[in-house]
């Protein structure tokens, strides 16, 4: 039969395979690397962190203006030296053209507050569930399981109905 | 000239009027009604609303034949009219701005208003319709008052004046820009006939499951029209604006995804309520902040207090909106107390690890994330006013903490279909599962043999298989049982949408973490080798008409056909627009952009070349999901009586074991639609 079969392969053995295949596959697709990130895919990802300076919130990697394609050229600049890392890059940037050409807002000061916020509203929400999940189990053990009285008092009931057929609908 | 030129004015305004006086005398008529039980009066109400509605799209037909004939009298057509700009540009110029924006709004209310109106014709003695009516009416007298007032479209201009700029040459050059705002506002505007029965609900007392069923519909088509503008949005990002991406975070993007977020929760919450009752008070605050936040959007990106590239500048419109939305806020909540003790629901969920468990930490997650979106769309602001200096919230920061959320929701799409209402069984899930997260197990392993890496797009993609195979079962399921009604019907048809988001996510995920790009040196005749592909320039050619001069770079692409990334130079506005050039295929665009400074003739060029995996797939999961909500909205079949009584206990306490329990753990899992049981748990009014 199809579905024996069935049953029998959802068994324990077909999860820990799922398992393996899961952990293998995911172990072997994360740590190995297809070659180190081109050069303009560097200059692309710095870009996004960095605003222009003279638009309105678009970052250096969208916008097409010339002091944008200035950034752009010294990052790339920067790039190719390959003396800095990513990050040390963004922070050079940020001392030639200040804080506010920064898209990343900084996990320090009252910055950080837009970090911080989020985190606290997932845990508000993951405590409000918790919360009402345990008022609903508490709610729901104030109602047992009928015991013989109360099946007793349920026949009595019905018996008493069957007796005076008239007194139903 | 001139004759029609004033006419133009005057007979736009006369319409405006017309709204306006309908509306408010339409909302009074139905108040008074409802206070004298007058059925004459009533009946009237829907007359009201056709009249407002005639008188909207009046003023709409005026202001399209002012573009239309370049009526310069007019100090909106001066700002986005021209002289050159093609018939279809001409059309939509007229939401290229603030004015012609808030009547696109209007009319959408309009429309909406009359087809509450027209749908609930023969009901308008039953109160609750006269009360959405009513509240449809203020929200059509608001605008309209906007639009006459301090949105004026309709505004003499300056004399003598005898061509314009036209719209903003980005609006100028993609069909798109035709459809993207209407359709978005469809999808704003929609939501406030479910928030009108809301608050109907709200003032009647009627708080039962009815007002829920009679806009089941409205709230599903415009959540549908919202999702296809927010997408049609990105796509001409993609296809007009040169860096080859489809969502930038803009604060108008923001102010566009905010109230999707919130009705996608209330989409998927409100069938708690429809089945058990429970969660009132949560499903009306949704709603309420779902038609706020619209508001509120509209309100941030149209008052200039965000800098941002959809902005049109500041006005009085603002302070207007602002205030109305406060209105919103304050009325919703104060309704919502006032009705407390009516809104307290009987019943409990009984187990975490239920269908319901499961909505509810969906909505905890899209309510977090529309907090995200909210808190990094504001936070410039609040420091500004708390600290007076500049900071900037951008793409990175809403990548950074969607992306957890995103990966949350595709796992809980997994598991949700195949939980049944009430409790499941570890047994249970076992059974269930297990295909499904083989098709994770699976998705995994294919990304991985095709080159995939990194860990959050191979756990993106093992999740995207895990939610689509858990949808693939229940539809399945359901066409096995039911042949094609198995995919009709609100639960059917979800899972339909869900693959869409599926299909979306997995493009998404693909596209963020593995497009590359490079910028190439062309040399006429020379073949240029990279990222797999060819180029090689053929010419650099200027094509000019009395509107616009385009300089184009012919590269032949793979040794096949010429693709035509140009630079377009808007006569009368000197801006110069790149304007990309993209080869569409099924697993990856190669998008081509010619750098400024590009002159015909040259026998070199820089070109930017992007190449992004699976952007098609974005347009194609879009499709499938309005096709999805088309299903939904379908009654699906009644197997199960409407009556079936929701609290009963649970059956089968242990779990079903043995080799018959799978075929019964599916038989009571295919969802059956309870559509249509009206008054089903009314409460007496």
């Amino acid at each position: 039969m199809a579905s024996e079969l069935n049953a029998k392969v959802k068994r324990w053995p077909g999860w820990v395979l799922l398992v393996f295949v899961i952990a293998g596959f995911l172990a072997v697709g994360a740590t190995r690397s297809t070659g180190p990130a081109s050069q303009d895919d560097r200059v692309d990802a710095i870009a996004r962190r960095v605003a222009c300076p003279i638009c309105d919130g678009e970052s250096v990697f969208e916008s097409q203006n010339n002091a944008s394609q200035a950034i752009r050229n010294q990052v790339q600049q920067l790039v190719a030296d390959n003396d800095l890392s990513d990050a040390e890059i963004v922070a050079f940037i940020e001392t030639r053209y200040g804080a506010q050409v920064l898209l990343v807002p900084k996990a320090s000061g009252f910055d950080a507050l837009v970090w911080v916020l989020p985190a606290v509203a997932f845990a508000c929400g993951v405590a409000a569930l918790v919360v009402v999940f345990r008022r609903w189990k508490r709610e729901a053990g104030g109602m047992r399981e009928p015991t013989d009285d109360d099946r007793a008092l349920v026949e009595a009931a019905l018996l008493a109905q069957l007796d005076e057929p008239d007194t139903g609908r | 000239m001139l004759a029609a030129a004033s006419a133009n004015s005057a007979l736009g305004r006369a319409g405006l009027l017309l709204m306006l006086a309908a509306s408010v005398f339409g909302a009074i008529a139905v108040l008074y009604g409802i206070r004298r039980k007058d059925a004459r009066l009533l009946k009237q109400g829907p007359v009201y609303a056709f009249l407002a509605l005639g008188g909207i799209v009046l003023a709409v037909v005026m202001m399209q034949r002012a573009l239309v004939t370049r009526d310069f009298s007019m100090a909106y057509i001066q700002q986005v009219g021209s002289a050159d700009t093609p018939l279809l540009y001409n059309i939509a110029a007229m939401w290229s701005a603030l004015e012609g924006s808030i009547l696109l709004w209007a009319l959408m209310l309009g429309v909406f208003t009359a087809a509450v109106a027209w749908r609930f014709r023969d009901r308008t003695d039953d109160v609750l319709v006269g009360w959405a009516l009513i509240v449809m009416f203020v929200i059509s007298a608001f605008f309209a008052m906007l639009s006459f007032g301090p949105a004026d479209p309709f505004g003499a201009g300056a004399a003598g004046v005898t061509s314009g700029p036209g719209p903003n040459p980005l609006l100028q050059n993609h069909i798109l820009v035709l459809f993207h705002p209407p359709i978005l506002y469809l999808g704003y505007v929609g939501f406030s006939v479910p928030f009108a029965f809301a608050m109907a609900a709200l003032i009647t007392g009627r708080l039962g499951e009815g007002w829920l069923m009679e806009t089941r519909r409205w709230a599903l088509f415009a959540w549908a029209f919202l999702t296809i503008g927010i997408l049609l949005g990105g796509w001409w990002s993609y296809e007009v604006l040169g860096w080859s991406g489809v969502w930038a975070w803009d604060p108008v993007e923001n102010a566009s995804f905010l109230p999707w977020l919130t009705g996608t929760a209330y989409i998927h919450s409100v069938l708690v309520q429809e089945r058990r009752g429970m969660l009132r008070v949560w499903n009306l605050s949704l709603l309420v902040a779902t038609f706020a936040l619209t508001i509120l959007g509209t309100f941030l990106t149209r008052s200039g207090v965000l800098n941002s590239v959809h902005a049109f500048g500041d006005g009085p419109v603002g302070t207007w909106l602002l205030v109305f939305f406060g209105l919103i806020v304050v009325v919703s909540l104060g309704l919502i107390a006032w009705r407390g003790d009516r809104l307290r629901s009987p019943g409990s969920i009984d187990s975490p690890l239920s269908r319901e468990g499961a909505f509810l930490a969906n909505n905890v997650l899209f309510t977090v994330w529309a907090f995200i979106i909210l808190l990094g769309t504001l936070f410039p602001l609040l420091v500004e006013a708390l600290q007076n200096r500049q900071t900037l919230v951008g793409a990175p920061y809403f990548d950074r903490l969607s992306q957890p959320i995103g990966l949350v929701l595709l796992f809980l799409m997994g598991v949700a279909p195949v939980l049944p209402w009430r409790k499941a069984s570890t047994e249970l899930l076992r059974n269930r599962l297990f295909w499904p997260a083989w098709c994770g197990a699976g998705a995994l392993v294919v990304a991985v043999l095709v080159g995939a890496d990194g860990w959050a797009p191979l756990v993106a993609f093992g999740l995207a298989g895990f939610a689509a195979g858990s949808a693939g079962r229940q539809l399945a399921l359901a066409t096995r049982r039911q042949g094609w009604r198995g995919l009709v019907g609100r639960a059917n048809g979800g899972m339909i949408v869900h693959i869409g988001v599926i299909i979306i996510a997995v493009a998404l995920a693909s596209s963020n973490s593995f497009t590359h790009s490079a910028t190439l040196e062309l040399n006429q005749g020379e073949v240029v080798e990279w990222g797999g592909h060819s180029f090689e320039l053929v010419s650099v050619d200027e094509r000019t008409n009395d509107r616009q001069s385009r300089v184009a770079a012919n590269v032949i692409l793979d040794g096949g056909s010429t693709y035509r990334p140009a630079i377009t130079t808007y006569l009368n506005m000197g801006a110069d627009i790149g304007t990309p050039s993209v080869r569409t295929g099924l697993t990856e665009d190669v998008y081509l952009t010619l750098n400024q400074g590009a002159a015909p003739g040259d026998t070199t060029v820089t070109l930017r070349v992007f190449i992004k995996p699976m952007i098609l797939w974005l347009w194609l999961g879009g499709a499938i999901m309005a096709v999805g909500t088309l299903l939904a909205a379908f009654p699906g079949s009644r197997r199960r009586v409407a009556i079936d009584p929701v609290s009963a206990p649970i059956a089968v306490d242990g779990p079903p074991s043995g080799s018959g329990a799978d075929a019964d753990a599916d038989a009571d899992q295919v969802d059956v639609d309870v559509d249509d049981v009206g008054t089903r748990n009314e409460a007496p009014v």
